[in-house]
């Protein structure tokens, strides 16, 4: 029995550390646009009021991971698309418009990326006429 | 607002969303993540311009605690 409660004491901590590494990760992130906006507003933040960012975004996450979740079982899916992520947009005009365009020049680029992978494919096919040695092939992800 | 250089990478937001679904089974899309890590860019980048609004407003050189409390209501409402 005392093994029990030992193992899920480990556990427990694996999962709280889990947690703080991700927490600290986002850290760094808030960090890094918050110097970002500071020195292009000429201001400073103190250092709790990035942590305090930085910890509210990390419950944000919460609600959106949830929402998403529900969102995307709502439509009998169970995988979340883009459509999931902009009605997460939707209680404000002008973040549902930014959103709605950004999504517009994500697919934009990840079309174009795509064509011109197709591109160099092709092109490397063609020039591999004459007997050639083994190359590498790169692999799409 | 497209100067801002740092983001939030996909691997993380993955991370991030995963750590709350209540099912195994929920996966989330690429295009997905990237919107997503684009939501919460903006979530930090309204909080921080808000912030520094408020501490504008009230003349001071630096933005506390006291600044954000403020802005926070009316944030959490928008997202």
């Amino acid at each position: 029995m005392m093994e029990e409660e030992e193992e899920e004491g480990a556990e427990e901590q694996q999962r709280f550390s889990y947690r703080q590494r991700l927490k600290a990760a986002v850290h760094y992130t808030v960090g890094c646009l918050c110097e970002e906006v500071a020195s292009d507003k000429e201001m400073q933040f103190s250092k709790q009021t990035i942590a305090a960012i930085s910890e509210v975004t990390f419950r944000q996450c919460e609600n959106f991971a949830k929402d998403l979740e529900m969102f995307a079982r709502h439509a009998k899916r169970s995988t979340i698309n883009t459509e999931d992520v902009k009605l997460l947009a939707r209680r404000s005009n002008s973040l549902l418009k930014y959103i709605t365009e950004k999504n517009e020049d994500i697919a934009q680029f990840n079309l174009e990326r795509k064509a011109k992978k197709k591109k160099k494919l092709e092109d490397e096919n063609k020039s591999s006429v004459e007997p050639a040695e083994a190359g590498v092939v790169e692999s799409e992800n | 607002m497209e100067e801002i250089g740092a983001c939030f990478r996909k691997e993380l937001v993955s991370k991030l969303l995963h750590l709350h679904f209540k099912d195994d089974k929920t996966k989330v899309s690429g295009d997905a993540l990237q919107l997503t890590a684009e939501l919460l860019k903006i979530f930090v980048v309204e909080a921080a311009i808000r912030s520094i609004r408020q501490a504008k407003a009230e003349d001071l050189a630096r933005v506390d605690v006291e600044q954000l409390e403020k802005v926070l209501p009316q944030l959490l409402l928008d997202f």
